[in-house]
């Protein structure tokens, strides 16, 4: 029996290694440097929308936005719905805006502030956002 | 009204007649225009004055418009370029113009980088900063355009001024409503061209990137080597510039280089595959 469980036991191992080997094979199948605008244009989009989610957590902003009425939950769901190219856009017109005060500080604060209140049809400050009710 | 769909710009040299016509068109407009407000057009802080020294004048040959604006961006920067080289990269003899998309595949050929902008804060965000901008403006009317490049070189809001170095021997001083005409009809399309150790101010980390990752497709390595080391002084936490640091580095064959710049992403963001694959192949050509 004590034979019977060490050879399931490594045939287990033996399948979890070659799972793991064949995933990582899929990864590595390209057996070649990946491109530097492939990771571009992976990743910058990705690390634009968690700049902003990583933003939403700030106490001050979510004070903020509560003082507002507004639920945290729901100006995350809000921030989600845009599109890669809207956040982009959003982030340019950031940096543009406060250029010199570099990305975190007041102004971003603010920013990030406004953004929710036009996502909530509050104000409306940039042009792309569309406002839900 | 603009073209958006005209591609292709010329400049005629300016004749002594028509640039008559062109300054009294120029002050017709100017003194019907309302005068330029930065408290109302600017959303960023710039001194009243700026000014970037040393720009050089060239005078521009025939249509070299384009070629001239980069070459004197260029030797601003302390290359040793002049319109022809630049020319032979960039300009359409068949056009008797240079393109928007060759004016930024010329500077990256020339081991620059070159990153578009598109308003007037980052404009004068980057005189500011000491950086010379490329501008693509009509100076005539969008009935009849006369298109042309020139390189802003510095405003000054008490004067109501802004200064090109324009193709000529003399620099072009433009009051700030006309300059703003001309440029508008040009799309705001402006080109910031610097040496790889010297970023732009106004325009976000993507964009840096991508022009990075732009040199290394047109052959550049060296100098896209250094825009990712630059990247990576500035921003820290970014991993993307050591992995393209890397690629730069594996590409003139460094291997030793990319695997260090390929080990310091990896402990920026242990979780990225991209990084994984890279390392696993630089590190088996190390072996093999």
């Amino acid at each position: 029996m004590g034979f019977l469980n060490l050879t399931k036991k490594g045939v287990a191992l033996a399948l979890s290694a070659q799972l793991v080997l064949a995933t990582q094979a899929v990864t590595l199948a390209e057996a070649q440097m990946v491109g530097t605008d492939a990771a571009i244009s992976k990743y910058t989009a990705m690390a634009n929308r968690s700049v902003l989610m990583d933003e939403l957590q700030r106490s001050e902003v979510r004070e903020q936005i509560i003082e507002l009425g507004v639920d945290p939950a729901e100006a995350e769901q809000r921030l989600a719905a845009l599109s890669d190219e809207e956040i982009s856009t959003i982030l340019t017109q950031m940096e543009n805006d406060s250029a010199g005060a570099d990305i975190v500080g007041t102004l971003f604060t603010v920013f990030i502030i406004l953004l929710v209140t036009d996502l909530l049809c509050f104000t409306r400050i940039f042009n792309f956002t569309r406002c839900i009710r | 009204m603009l073209h958006p769909d005209l591609q292709l710009y010329t400049l005629y040299p300016l004749s002594a007649l028509r640039r008559v016509a062109f300054l009294l068109i120029a002050s017709w407009i100017a003194a019907c225009a309302p005068a330029f407000d930065p408290d109302a057009r600017l959303d960023v802080d710039v001194p009243t004055r700026a000014q970037v020294a040393n720009v050089p004048l060239i005078r521009q040959a025939d249509f070299y418009c384009g070629p001239a604006s980069i070459a004197m961006v260029m030797q601003w920067a302390g290359a040793d370029i002049d319109q022809e080289d630049v020319a032979w990269l960039a300009f359409s003899p068949g056009a008797r113009g240079t393109y928007l998309a060759d004016m930024i595949g010329s500077s990256r050929r020339l081991g620059q980088l070159a990153v578009e902008i598109s308003t007037f804060d980052q404009l004068l965000s980057e005189i500011d900063a000491g950086h010379p901008v490329i501008v693509f403006q009509n100076l005539g009317l969008g009935i009849a355009p006369v298109w042309h490049y020139g390189v802003v070189t510095g405003y000054d809001f008490g004067r109501d001024e802004v200064y090109l170095n324009s193709g000529q021997l003399e620099q072009m001083v433009l009051p700030f409503a006309t300059f703003e005409r001309t440029w508008r009809r040009g799309d705001y399309w402006g080109l910031v061209v610097l040496p790889p150790d010297d970023l732009p101010v106004s325009v976000p980390e993507p964009d840096i990137l991508s022009a990075g990752a732009a040199l290394e497709r047109v052959g550049q390595l060296a100098a896209a080597e250094t825009l990712y080391e630059t990247g990576a002084a500035r921003w820290p936490y970014s991993w993307i510039w050591q992995f393209g640091l890397a690629n730069a580095r594996y590409g003139q064959g460094d291997l030793r280089g990319a695997r260090t710049a390929l080990r310091q992403a990896q402990r920026i963001d242990p979780s990225v595959p991209e990084i994984r694959n890279n390392l696993a192949q630089v590190n088996h050509e190390l072996a093999g």
